[in-house]
Protein backbone atom coordinates (compact mmCIF):
# COMPACT_ATOMS: atom_id res chain seq x y z
CA UNK A 1 0.00 0.00 0.00
CA UNK A 2 2.61 2.35 1.21
CA UNK A 3 4.72 1.20 -1.64
CA UNK A 4 2.06 1.90 -4.25
CA UNK A 5 1.26 4.96 -2.54
CA UNK A 6 5.48 6.29 -2.95
CA UNK A 7 5.17 4.78 -6.34
CA UNK A 8 2.28 7.48 -7.24
CA UNK A 9 3.95 9.95 -6.35
CA UNK A 10 6.82 9.29 -8.49
CA UNK A 11 4.82 9.10 -11.20
CA UNK A 12 3.16 12.93 -10.15
CA UNK A 13 6.35 14.13 -10.41
CA UNK A 14 7.53 12.95 -13.44
CA UNK A 15 4.69 14.34 -15.10
CA UNK A 16 5.18 17.65 -13.56
CA UNK A 17 8.57 17.95 -14.67
CA UNK A 18 7.41 17.05 -17.59
CA UNK A 19 5.07 19.64 -17.69
CA UNK A 20 7.62 22.37 -16.81
CA UNK A 21 10.23 20.87 -19.52
CA UNK A 22 7.10 21.59 -21.93
CA UNK A 23 6.19 25.15 -20.55
CA UNK A 24 9.83 25.93 -20.91
CA UNK A 25 10.04 24.71 -24.60
CA UNK A 26 7.13 26.61 -25.47
CA UNK A 27 8.56 29.57 -24.31
CA UNK A 28 11.77 29.26 -26.34
CA UNK A 29 9.38 28.91 -28.94
CA UNK A 30 7.53 31.71 -28.90
CA UNK A 31 10.36 34.12 -27.68
CA UNK A 32 11.91 35.86 -31.04
CA UNK A 33 8.61 36.20 -32.88
CA UNK A 34 8.37 38.70 -35.85
CA UNK A 35 5.60 41.75 -35.56
CA UNK A 36 2.67 41.43 -36.91
CA UNK A 37 2.76 42.27 -40.72
CA UNK A 38 6.41 42.12 -41.52
CA UNK A 39 6.12 39.06 -42.91
CA UNK A 40 4.13 40.89 -45.64
CA UNK A 41 5.96 43.67 -46.42
CA UNK A 42 8.98 41.09 -46.88
CA UNK A 43 6.62 39.46 -48.92
CA UNK A 44 5.41 42.54 -50.96
CA UNK A 45 9.43 43.28 -50.92
CA UNK A 46 10.80 40.07 -52.10
CA UNK A 47 8.21 40.20 -54.99
CA UNK A 48 9.31 43.79 -56.62
CA UNK A 49 12.97 42.68 -56.40
CA UNK A 50 12.14 39.71 -58.20
CA UNK A 51 10.03 41.64 -60.88
CA UNK A 52 12.40 41.83 -64.00
CA UNK A 53 11.33 44.91 -64.87
CA UNK A 54 11.15 46.79 -62.02
CA UNK A 55 14.37 45.41 -60.30
CA UNK A 56 17.05 47.24 -61.43
CA UNK A 57 14.88 50.72 -61.26
CA UNK A 58 14.96 52.54 -57.99
CA UNK A 59 17.38 50.95 -56.53
CA UNK A 60 17.94 53.61 -53.57
CA UNK A 61 14.21 53.50 -53.05
CA UNK A 62 14.75 49.54 -52.82
CA UNK A 63 17.77 49.31 -50.71
CA UNK A 64 15.79 52.11 -48.51
CA UNK A 65 12.87 49.56 -48.12
CA UNK A 66 14.70 46.88 -47.42
CA UNK A 67 16.38 48.42 -44.24
CA UNK A 68 12.80 49.39 -43.02
CA UNK A 69 11.69 45.21 -43.88
CA UNK A 70 14.81 44.37 -41.81
CA UNK A 71 13.89 46.76 -38.75
CA UNK A 72 10.05 45.49 -38.79
CA UNK A 73 11.38 42.20 -38.87
CA UNK A 74 13.47 42.36 -35.64
CA UNK A 75 10.75 40.74 -32.34
CA UNK A 76 10.06 43.72 -30.33
CA UNK A 77 8.32 43.93 -26.79
CA UNK A 78 6.81 46.87 -27.86
CA UNK A 79 3.56 46.73 -29.51
CA UNK A 80 3.74 50.31 -30.76
CA UNK A 81 7.03 50.40 -31.96
CA UNK A 82 6.79 47.00 -33.97
CA UNK A 83 3.61 48.80 -35.66
CA UNK A 84 5.26 52.05 -35.98
CA UNK A 85 8.42 50.11 -37.98
CA UNK A 86 6.04 47.55 -40.09
CA UNK A 87 4.07 50.79 -41.11
CA UNK A 88 7.32 52.53 -42.28
CA UNK A 89 8.40 49.03 -43.99
CA UNK A 90 5.05 48.52 -45.90
CA UNK A 91 4.70 52.25 -47.36
CA UNK A 92 8.56 52.63 -47.81
CA UNK A 93 8.22 49.23 -49.91
CA UNK A 94 5.01 50.41 -52.37
CA UNK A 95 6.82 53.51 -52.37
CA UNK A 96 9.80 52.12 -53.82
CA UNK A 97 7.48 49.87 -56.10
CA UNK A 98 5.67 52.98 -57.34
CA UNK A 99 9.01 54.90 -58.40
CA UNK A 100 10.34 52.19 -59.83
CA UNK A 101 7.44 51.47 -62.08
CA UNK A 102 7.52 55.50 -63.07
CA UNK A 103 11.02 54.55 -64.06
CA UNK A 104 10.23 52.22 -66.33
CA UNK A 105 7.28 53.98 -68.28
CA UNK A 106 9.48 56.50 -68.81
CA UNK A 107 12.29 54.10 -70.10
CA UNK A 108 9.03 52.48 -72.24
CA UNK A 109 8.50 55.76 -73.92
CA UNK A 110 11.57 55.64 -75.83
CA UNK A 111 10.11 52.43 -77.02
CA UNK A 112 6.89 53.77 -77.53
CA UNK A 113 8.67 56.64 -79.58
CA UNK A 114 10.91 54.17 -81.78
CA UNK A 115 7.12 52.66 -82.46
CA UNK A 116 5.53 55.62 -83.56
CA UNK A 117 9.21 57.02 -85.74
CA UNK A 118 8.75 53.39 -87.12
CA UNK A 119 4.62 54.07 -88.08
CA UNK A 120 6.06 57.52 -89.84
CA UNK A 121 8.53 55.97 -91.56
CA UNK A 122 5.99 53.56 -92.77
CA UNK A 123 3.72 56.01 -93.69
CA UNK A 124 6.15 58.25 -95.20
CA UNK A 125 7.46 55.19 -97.36
CA UNK A 126 4.32 54.40 -98.50
CA UNK A 127 3.12 58.18 -99.50
CA UNK A 128 6.60 58.41 -101.27
CA UNK A 129 5.75 54.99 -103.00
CA UNK A 130 2.11 56.12 -103.27
CA UNK A 131 3.80 59.12 -105.03
CA UNK A 132 6.07 56.98 -107.26
CA UNK A 133 3.39 55.03 -108.56
CA UNK A 134 1.23 58.47 -109.33
CA UNK A 135 3.64 59.24 -111.64
CA UNK A 136 4.16 55.64 -112.89
CA UNK A 137 0.93 55.68 -113.59
CA UNK A 138 0.90 59.27 -114.83
CA UNK A 139 3.94 58.35 -117.44
CA UNK A 140 1.80 55.37 -118.18
CA UNK A 141 -0.92 57.19 -118.77
CA UNK A 142 1.48 59.57 -120.89
CA UNK A 143 2.43 56.56 -123.22
CA UNK A 144 -0.72 55.31 -123.53
CA UNK A 145 -1.73 58.75 -125.13
CA UNK A 146 1.05 58.44 -127.10
CA UNK A 147 0.05 55.16 -128.38
CA UNK A 148 -3.43 56.40 -128.80
CA UNK A 149 -2.13 58.96 -130.79
CA UNK A 150 0.39 56.61 -132.38
CA UNK A 151 -2.40 54.59 -133.52
CA UNK A 152 -4.68 57.25 -134.48
CA UNK A 153 -1.47 58.06 -136.58
CA UNK A 154 -1.23 54.51 -137.83
CA UNK A 155 -4.77 54.46 -139.06
CA UNK A 156 -4.62 57.48 -140.90
CA UNK A 157 -1.72 56.00 -142.51
CA UNK A 158 -4.13 52.69 -143.04
CA UNK A 159 -7.00 55.36 -144.56
CA UNK A 160 -3.96 56.47 -146.91
CA UNK A 161 -3.42 53.09 -147.70
CA UNK A 162 -6.59 52.29 -148.01
CA UNK A 163 -7.40 55.21 -150.10
CA UNK A 164 -4.25 54.53 -152.31
CA UNK A 165 -4.74 50.89 -152.12
CA UNK A 166 -8.50 51.62 -153.77
CA UNK A 167 -7.14 54.01 -156.03
CA UNK A 168 -4.86 50.75 -156.99
CA UNK A 169 -7.77 48.88 -157.01
CA UNK A 170 -9.41 50.94 -159.46
CA UNK A 171 -6.73 51.01 -161.48
CA UNK A 172 -6.08 47.25 -161.39
CA UNK A 173 -9.84 47.10 -162.55
CA UNK A 174 -9.15 49.00 -164.90
CA UNK A 175 -6.66 47.12 -166.52
CA UNK A 176 -8.16 43.80 -166.10
CA UNK A 177 -11.42 44.98 -167.82
CA UNK A 178 -8.74 46.39 -170.48
CA UNK A 179 -7.27 43.14 -170.25
CA UNK A 180 -10.86 41.28 -170.95
CA UNK A 181 -11.47 44.46 -173.51
CA UNK A 182 -15.02 44.87 -172.08
CA UNK A 183 -16.69 47.60 -172.70
CA UNK A 184 -18.28 49.67 -169.87
CA UNK A 185 -22.07 50.20 -170.34
CA UNK A 186 -25.15 51.73 -168.12
CA UNK A 187 -26.19 47.61 -167.77
CA UNK A 188 -22.35 47.04 -166.74
CA UNK A 189 -18.99 46.01 -168.32
CA UNK A 190 -20.07 44.19 -171.75
CA UNK A 191 -17.42 41.53 -172.39
CA UNK A 192 -18.00 40.37 -176.25
CA UNK A 193 -17.01 36.87 -177.18
CA UNK A 194 -16.74 36.52 -180.99
CA UNK A 195 -17.26 33.19 -183.12
CA UNK A 196 -14.03 31.83 -182.97
CA UNK A 197 -14.79 30.12 -179.64
CA UNK A 198 -17.86 27.82 -181.57
CA UNK A 199 -17.78 26.04 -184.84
CA UNK A 200 -20.50 27.13 -187.47
CA UNK A 201 -23.53 25.30 -186.12
CA UNK A 202 -22.18 24.13 -183.17
CA UNK A 203 -23.06 25.12 -179.38
CA UNK A 204 -19.86 23.28 -177.71
CA UNK A 205 -16.51 25.16 -177.36
CA UNK A 206 -13.25 25.19 -179.43
CA UNK A 207 -10.72 23.27 -177.65
CA UNK A 208 -7.98 25.51 -177.11
CA UNK A 209 -10.29 28.90 -177.57
CA UNK A 210 -10.49 29.54 -174.18
CA UNK A 211 -8.13 31.88 -173.64
CA UNK A 212 -10.64 35.06 -173.62
CA UNK A 213 -12.84 33.47 -170.81
CA UNK A 214 -10.08 32.49 -168.55
CA UNK A 215 -9.32 36.04 -168.30
CA UNK A 216 -13.04 35.98 -167.66
CA UNK A 217 -12.72 33.47 -165.21
CA UNK A 218 -9.41 35.09 -163.31
CA UNK A 219 -11.43 38.69 -163.16
CA UNK A 220 -14.49 36.98 -161.76
CA UNK A 221 -12.56 35.36 -158.84
CA UNK A 222 -10.94 38.96 -157.96
CA UNK A 223 -14.39 40.33 -157.97
CA UNK A 224 -16.82 37.83 -155.97
CA UNK A 225 -19.44 40.22 -155.45
CA UNK A 226 -19.85 40.43 -159.41
CA UNK A 227 -22.46 38.77 -160.89
CA UNK A 228 -22.50 37.65 -164.62
CA UNK A 229 -25.49 37.66 -167.38
CA UNK A 230 -24.72 35.20 -170.34
CA UNK A 231 -26.43 36.14 -173.94
CA UNK A 232 -26.50 34.27 -176.67
CA UNK A 233 -26.75 35.96 -180.37
CA UNK A 234 -26.77 34.78 -184.08
CA UNK A 235 -26.79 36.04 -187.34
CA UNK A 236 -30.24 35.74 -189.20
CA UNK A 237 -29.00 32.86 -191.71
CA UNK A 238 -31.49 30.11 -191.07
CA UNK A 239 -34.52 29.74 -189.28
CA UNK A 240 -35.81 32.43 -186.54
CA UNK A 241 -36.46 28.45 -183.72
CA UNK A 242 -32.88 27.08 -184.48
CA UNK A 243 -31.10 30.62 -184.27
CA UNK A 244 -32.70 31.13 -181.01
CA UNK A 245 -31.76 27.99 -179.76
CA UNK A 246 -28.51 27.82 -180.81
CA UNK A 247 -28.11 30.90 -179.31
CA UNK A 248 -29.40 29.47 -175.90
CA UNK A 249 -27.29 26.52 -176.04
CA UNK A 250 -24.32 28.87 -177.20
CA UNK A 251 -25.17 31.05 -173.89
CA UNK A 252 -25.25 27.74 -171.96
CA UNK A 253 -22.02 26.82 -173.10
CA UNK A 254 -20.25 29.33 -171.60
CA UNK A 255 -22.24 29.73 -168.41
CA UNK A 256 -21.26 25.90 -167.98
CA UNK A 257 -17.51 26.20 -168.74
CA UNK A 258 -17.78 29.24 -166.07
CA UNK A 259 -19.07 26.93 -163.57
CA UNK A 260 -16.77 24.37 -164.25
CA UNK A 261 -13.77 26.70 -163.39
CA UNK A 262 -15.31 27.48 -159.91
CA UNK A 263 -17.69 29.90 -160.47
CA UNK A 264 -20.70 29.81 -158.49
CA UNK A 265 -23.94 29.28 -160.78
CA UNK A 266 -25.74 31.65 -158.44
CA UNK A 267 -23.78 34.36 -160.26
CA UNK A 268 -24.34 33.06 -163.70
CA UNK A 269 -27.14 33.57 -165.56
CA UNK A 270 -27.64 32.51 -169.47
CA UNK A 271 -30.12 33.38 -172.19
CA UNK A 272 -30.43 33.14 -176.08
CA UNK A 273 -31.61 36.26 -178.05
CA UNK A 274 -31.31 34.75 -181.66
CA UNK A 275 -30.68 36.95 -184.70
CA UNK A 276 -32.36 39.95 -182.48
CA UNK A 277 -30.08 43.01 -181.70
CA UNK A 278 -27.26 42.33 -184.55
CA UNK A 279 -24.75 44.81 -183.88
CA UNK A 280 -23.49 44.89 -187.95
CA UNK A 281 -25.54 44.17 -191.03
CA UNK A 282 -26.32 40.64 -191.83
CA UNK A 283 -25.81 41.44 -195.81
CA UNK A 284 -22.21 40.56 -195.68
CA UNK A 285 -19.78 37.92 -194.27
CA UNK A 286 -18.23 40.48 -191.92
CA UNK A 287 -20.88 41.86 -190.44
CA UNK A 288 -22.55 38.51 -189.88
CA UNK A 289 -19.57 37.17 -188.29
CA UNK A 290 -19.95 40.20 -185.57
CA UNK A 291 -23.48 39.01 -184.84
CA UNK A 292 -22.61 35.51 -184.30
CA UNK A 293 -21.57 36.50 -181.02
CA UNK A 294 -21.74 35.73 -176.59
CA UNK A 295 -21.88 38.97 -175.07
CA UNK A 296 -21.05 38.39 -171.28
CA UNK A 297 -22.51 41.41 -169.46
CA UNK A 298 -20.56 41.80 -165.95
CA UNK A 299 -23.21 43.62 -163.39
CA UNK A 300 -21.45 46.59 -161.71
CA UNK A 301 -21.15 46.48 -157.70
CA UNK A 302 -23.53 46.87 -155.34
CA UNK A 303 -22.03 50.98 -155.26
CA UNK A 304 -18.82 49.83 -154.28
CA UNK A 305 -16.15 50.47 -157.12
CA UNK A 306 -17.69 53.28 -158.41
CA UNK B 1 46.09 86.59 2.42
CA UNK B 2 42.52 86.34 3.69
CA UNK B 3 41.45 87.59 1.00
CA UNK B 4 42.89 85.28 -1.32
CA UNK B 5 40.96 82.42 0.33
CA UNK B 6 37.91 84.61 0.23
CA UNK B 7 38.19 84.60 -3.54
CA UNK B 8 38.56 81.07 -3.88
CA UNK B 9 36.05 80.27 -1.59
CA UNK B 10 33.57 82.35 -3.73
CA UNK B 11 35.09 80.50 -7.16
CA UNK B 12 34.16 77.11 -6.01
CA UNK B 13 30.70 78.18 -5.07
CA UNK B 14 30.10 79.45 -8.70
CA UNK B 15 31.14 76.37 -9.84
CA UNK B 16 28.53 74.71 -8.07
CA UNK B 17 26.60 76.86 -9.08
CA UNK B 18 27.53 76.29 -12.40
CA UNK B 19 27.13 72.77 -11.90
CA UNK B 20 23.84 72.58 -10.55
CA UNK B 21 22.58 75.03 -13.61
CA UNK B 22 23.67 72.09 -15.31
CA UNK B 23 21.75 69.26 -13.32
CA UNK B 24 18.94 71.79 -14.13
CA UNK B 25 19.23 71.69 -17.25
CA UNK B 26 19.82 68.21 -17.74
CA UNK B 27 16.51 67.02 -15.83
CA UNK B 28 14.88 70.17 -18.44
CA UNK B 29 15.98 67.97 -21.43
CA UNK B 30 14.71 64.38 -19.70
CA UNK B 31 11.07 65.23 -21.06
CA UNK B 32 12.15 64.82 -24.80
CA UNK B 33 11.97 68.04 -26.83
CA UNK B 34 9.51 67.93 -29.41
CA UNK B 35 10.30 65.76 -32.54
CA UNK B 36 10.63 69.69 -34.85
CA UNK B 37 12.56 67.78 -37.51
CA UNK B 38 10.31 65.04 -38.28
CA UNK B 39 7.53 66.93 -38.28
CA UNK B 40 8.69 69.87 -40.81
CA UNK B 41 9.93 66.54 -42.82
CA UNK B 42 6.08 65.58 -42.80
CA UNK B 43 4.55 68.91 -43.97
CA UNK B 44 7.68 69.27 -46.51
CA UNK B 45 6.54 65.44 -47.84
CA UNK B 46 2.61 66.13 -48.16
CA UNK B 47 3.40 69.96 -49.86
CA UNK B 48 5.42 67.72 -52.61
CA UNK B 49 2.93 65.22 -52.59
CA UNK B 50 0.08 67.86 -53.10
CA UNK B 51 2.52 69.39 -55.77
CA UNK B 52 2.44 66.40 -57.70
CA UNK B 53 -1.23 66.38 -58.02
CA UNK B 54 -1.99 63.40 -55.15
CA UNK B 55 -5.01 64.92 -54.59
CA UNK B 56 -5.73 63.58 -58.01
CA UNK B 57 -3.93 60.55 -58.03
CA UNK B 58 -3.63 59.43 -54.44
CA UNK B 59 -6.34 60.43 -52.99
CA UNK B 60 -6.20 58.32 -50.16
CA UNK B 61 -2.68 58.25 -49.18
CA UNK B 62 -2.80 61.75 -48.95
CA UNK B 63 -5.53 61.99 -46.80
CA UNK B 64 -3.91 58.92 -44.42
CA UNK B 65 -0.89 61.11 -44.44
CA UNK B 66 -2.80 64.73 -43.03
CA UNK B 67 -4.57 62.64 -40.40
CA UNK B 68 -0.87 61.31 -39.16
CA UNK B 69 0.52 64.63 -38.97
CA UNK B 70 -2.67 66.05 -37.13
CA UNK B 71 -2.33 63.01 -35.07
CA UNK B 72 1.54 64.28 -34.37
CA UNK B 73 0.69 67.60 -33.54
CA UNK B 74 -1.70 66.47 -30.98
CA UNK B 75 0.80 64.47 -29.59
CA UNK B 76 3.43 66.98 -29.32
CA UNK B 77 0.66 69.22 -27.33
CA UNK B 78 0.18 66.18 -25.22
CA UNK B 79 4.04 66.40 -24.57
CA UNK B 80 3.74 62.39 -26.04
CA UNK B 81 7.04 63.09 -28.12
CA UNK B 82 7.95 59.73 -28.90
CA UNK B 83 4.28 59.17 -30.09
CA UNK B 84 4.58 62.41 -32.09
CA UNK B 85 7.84 61.11 -33.45
CA UNK B 86 6.47 58.53 -34.74
CA UNK B 87 3.08 59.69 -36.25
CA UNK B 88 5.47 62.18 -37.95
CA UNK B 89 7.46 59.74 -39.68
CA UNK B 90 4.43 57.62 -40.77
CA UNK B 91 2.58 61.13 -42.17
CA UNK B 92 5.96 61.39 -44.13
CA UNK B 93 5.71 58.06 -45.61
CA UNK B 94 2.61 58.09 -46.43
CA UNK B 95 3.18 61.38 -48.27
CA UNK B 96 6.02 60.06 -50.03
CA UNK B 97 4.09 57.01 -51.05
CA UNK B 98 1.59 59.50 -52.05
CA UNK B 99 4.13 61.54 -54.33
CA UNK B 100 5.33 58.20 -55.78
CA UNK B 101 2.06 57.25 -56.68
CA UNK B 102 0.97 59.93 -58.45
CA UNK B 103 4.25 60.04 -60.27
CA UNK B 104 3.37 56.55 -61.25
CA UNK B 105 -0.21 57.33 -62.89
CA UNK B 106 1.15 60.21 -64.63
CA UNK B 107 4.17 58.38 -66.32
CA UNK B 108 1.26 55.45 -66.95
CA UNK B 109 -1.40 58.51 -67.91
CA UNK B 110 1.45 59.91 -70.92
CA UNK B 111 2.52 56.49 -71.90
CA UNK B 112 -1.17 55.47 -72.40
CA UNK B 113 -1.83 58.63 -74.32
CA UNK B 114 1.14 58.23 -76.61
CA UNK B 115 0.90 54.58 -77.34
CA UNK B 116 -2.95 55.38 -78.52
CA UNK B 117 -1.86 58.87 -80.83
CA UNK B 118 0.58 55.24 -82.24
CA UNK B 119 -2.40 53.32 -82.70
CA UNK B 120 -4.20 56.27 -84.52
CA UNK B 121 -1.27 56.92 -86.65
CA UNK B 122 -1.09 53.61 -87.65
CA UNK B 123 -4.77 53.21 -88.07
CA UNK B 124 -4.66 56.37 -90.50
CA UNK B 125 -1.51 54.95 -92.15
CA UNK B 126 -3.74 51.43 -92.81
CA UNK B 127 -7.08 53.66 -94.18
CA UNK B 128 -4.18 56.01 -95.91
CA UNK B 129 -2.99 52.85 -98.25
CA UNK B 130 -6.57 51.60 -98.16
CA UNK B 131 -8.01 54.61 -99.83
CA UNK B 132 -4.84 53.93 -102.56
CA UNK B 133 -5.79 50.41 -103.07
Amino acid sequence: MNTTRHGAVIVRGTLIATAVAAVLLAACATAPVKPDGASEARMKLTQLQSDPNLASRAAPAIKDADLAVRAAEQPEADKELAAYRVYLADRKVDTARALAETRFAEDQRAVITAQRDSARLDARTREADAAKGQVATARAEGAEQKMAADRARTEADAAHVAAASSEQQAAELQRQIDVLQAKPTDRGLVLTLGDVLFTSGRADLKPGATGNLNKLVAFLNQYPDRTVVIQGYTDSVGSEGYNQALSERRADSVKSYLAEQGIGSIRLSASGKGPSDPVAGNDSAAGRQQNRRVEVIISNPPAALR
Amino acid sequence: MNATFQAKRESHARIALGFTGVLVLAACASTPPAPTANLQAAQQAIAAAERSEAARYAPGELSEAHTKLALADTAVTQSKMVVAEHFADESRAEAELASAKASAAKASAVNDEMQRSNGTLIDEMKRGSGDKQ
